[in-house]
């Protein structure tokens, strides 16, 4: 009996093994591609970021384009930003070549599933880093054109709003990622559309005045000239900025 | 085309007295576009007051959406229409195709000077516009420009920010470098066109051209003549935000474009000043306290909410200026001229070190702005300050050091 129980696990263990010596070249093969291919990207994102410095590439842009891309750019340099996306490209692409060469060492059940995975996953980081992006730009936005509109809830305007975006990339991102499934859907849509509801009620709500005093406005220049005098004064502005 | 650094340093010898031509191209903006004859009058009859003999050889340019539309003669007046494409600017002044279709025109019959008419120049004094072109054609100056006399509560926006801010940086003294109406020379005018190609490459349709700017940096002699009153145009564009804007945004890029040119200690430039028609002081109606209220309820609302975005830009000792202010009474609110002033540098440098936005910066300097109109109202009606005011510009003159040392260094202090 003893002799069985010690040939089960030996041969156990040689399975182990045996699985362990199969995988392992697959790993080895991903790390090597992710290494090579970011090795490689340092060195076209270096050589690129020199040779647009030498062509003031970031002088150019920023004379022919005031608003764009130079404001978006990190240290609102275009050339960095352009090494960076080279540099990250190799390193994805890397993470590509070395799962497709994991594959291709024969080992894997999990590939059918690890490579779409990981280009969702790809997709979802994305989504998350545009939409925090337009999230934080389009907040800021209606915070300067509310204030601007001299509305006193301009801040909370500010923050429904980018809390709506941010809600929304999230919902993109889950459902990009194929997690949650019905329930994400179903629980976006009530908080969504509740938060829709609310800033509409706050925002006619709050502005029932401006809205009457604007129709009323509207009415009064209709008046026909020989009821000119019941009309009610609007006040006269004296300032004239340009 | 010179790039603006080789356009920036070269400063062309004075041209000569005795041009080869007497020639005058009037070049009228889009806002009489495809104008008619009753239109035009009022124009013609201030050109004749005011050119008098020299009415022979002036060539009115005025833009027309027909191609096909003639050149037609007119009591004396030689009228050439130009292309327009119906497209008009969002604010009513002068833009940088004006600029450029003056050159055109100033190029294809050979004038040796161009006169640039805003909308309502019917109002314009005669002596004003004759004094303008006799300064260029007879004592050299490059670029005539109007002094107009405005009262206090009028050309706020110049008064703030576009007259102080060009006297200090650019050390022309003309009140307003951003005048509805202009007289350039013959190398002036190309100068202009030059750089109204490049703004309009880099702004799109509304595009201007700063001429105090480009006369400073080519070393062109500007003379300032005094012209009374004059009716300004109603703007089609209401929205304040849009506006500063608009002059904001344009008035930052030249003055970053020209940075190697105003660093560099200079003395206020010389300027030809001609007392034609005598300044007159102009009554307006008082602001109403109401108005001033909302203004400074404006300025406390963006106080309360943009404090954010304004400590990205404003270093602390402003924010708490700008704190005391938001507490002030609004009888005794008053924006001391050095905050101004420190705001405005603050935002100069911003807006080149691309802190936030430009956008967003641009549209947090309206309350700011508002704040600032509102002092100068209420200080306005106990004393009897001119319009521009003049203790506002030697005041950014005199932290001017402040801006340099920012420009230089900006790294030293990040709010």
């Amino acid at each position: 009996m003893f002799s069985q129980v010690k040939y089960a696990l030996i041969d156990s263990f040689g399975r182990v093994l045996t699985k362990l010596a199969v995988f392992l070249p697959g790993v080895l093969a991903l790390l090597l591609a992710v290494v090579i291919l970011a090795l490689l990207g340092a060195a076209l994102s270096a050589g690129a970021r020199s040779l647009l410095l030498r062509m003031r590439f970031d002088e150019r842009v920023s004379e022919r384009n005031s608003a764009g891309l130079s404001d978006w750019a990190p240290s609102h340099s275009p050339s960095l930003l352009i090494s960076r996306l080279i540099f990250w490209a190799c390193v994805v692409l890397g993470l590509v070549i070395g799962v497709s060469a994991y594959d291709a060492a024969g080992t894997s059940d999990l590939t059918p599933f690890i490579l779409p995975y990981l280009a969702h996953s790809v997709g979802a980081l994305l989504i998350l880093i545009g939409g925090t992006i337009f999230a934080r730009y389009i907040s800021r936005s209606v915070l300067i054109s509310a204030v601007n509109a001299k509305l006193n809830y301009a801040r909370a305007l500010s923050l429904g709003v980018k809390w709506l975006v941010l809600i929304f990339t999230a919902a993109m991102v889950l459902d990009h990622l194929e997690i949650g499934g019905n329930i994400v859907e179903i629980g976006f849509g009530i908080l969504f559309g509740g938060m829709v509801l609310a800033l509409a009620l706050a925002f006619g709500l709050g502005s029932r005045d401006i809205v009457a005093r604007s129709i009323e406005r509207t009415a009064d220049r209709a008046t026909p000239m020989d009821q000119a005098s019941e009309r009610s004064s609007e006040s006269v502005r004296y300032v004239r900025h340009f | 085309m010179s790039s603006a650094a080789d356009m920036e340093m070269r400063v062309d010898p004075p041209h000569s007295a005795n041009p080869a031509t007497t020639g005058i191209a009037v070049c009228l903006g889009t806002w009489c576009a495809d104008a008619t004859v009753e239109q035009l009058t009022p124009i013609l009859k201030l050109l004749q007051a005011a050119l008098g003999s020299r009415t022979a050889s002036v060539i009115v340019a005025y833009p027309a959406t027909n191609p096909q539309a003639d050149a037609w003669q007119h009591e004396g007046f030689s009228m050439q229409p130009y292309a327009f494409d119906g497209n008009k600017p969002s604010l009513n002044t002068t833009t940088a195709a004006s600029y450029r279709n003056m050159q055109d025109v100033m190029q294809t019959y050979k004038t040796s000077c161009g006169i640039l008419l805003g909308a309502e120049a019917q109002t314009l004094h005669p002596d004003a516009l004759r004094g303008m072109v006799d300064a260029v054609l007879d004592r050299n100056a490059d670029v005539a420009l109007p002094r107009y006399s405005v009262g206090s509560n009028e050309a706020l926006i110049n008064a703030a920010l576009l007259y102080p801010l060009s006297r200090a940086i650019f050390g022309v003294k003309a009140c307003f470098p951003f005048a509805l109406d202009q007289v350039l020379s013959v190398r002036a005018a190309e100068r202009m066109a030059v750089a109204a190609g490049q703004a309009a490459k880099a702004s799109g349709g509304d595009a201007f051209v700063w001429p105090t700017a480009e006369a400073a940096a080519a070393g062109f002699i500007v003379a300032e003549i005094t012209a009374g009153t004059r009716i300004f145009p109603i703007q089609p564009n209401t929205d304040l935000s849009l506006v500063l804007n608009l002059l904001g945004s344009s008035l930052f890029s030249e003055i970053e474009a020209k940075a190697s040119f105003w660093q560099r200690t200079r003395p206020l430039q010389a300027m030809l000043s001609l007392d034609v028609v005598p300044a007159q002081h102009v009554t307006t109606e008082p602001v109403s306290s109401d108005e001033v209220a909302e203004m400074i309820e404006s300025f406390r609302i963006a106080h309360g909410n943009l404090q954010e975005i304004w400590s990205l830009v404003l270093p602390p000792q402003t924010l708490l200026g700008l704190k005391r202010l938001s507490r002030m009474p609004n009888e005794s609110f008053s924006m001391p001229d050095a905050l101004w002033v420190r705001i405005l540098y603050d935002f100069v440098l911003a807006y080149r070190l691309r802190t936030i936005n430009r956008g967003h910066l641009l549209g947090t300097l309206t309350p700011l702005y508002l704040a600032w109109v509102a002092s100068h109202i209420l200080a306005a009606q106990t004393t009897d300050a001119t319009n521009p005011p003049e203790s506002l510009a030697r005041a950014f003159e005199a932290d001017k050091p402040y801006l340099v040392s920012r420009w230089r260094w900006p790294d030293r202090f990040n709010p």
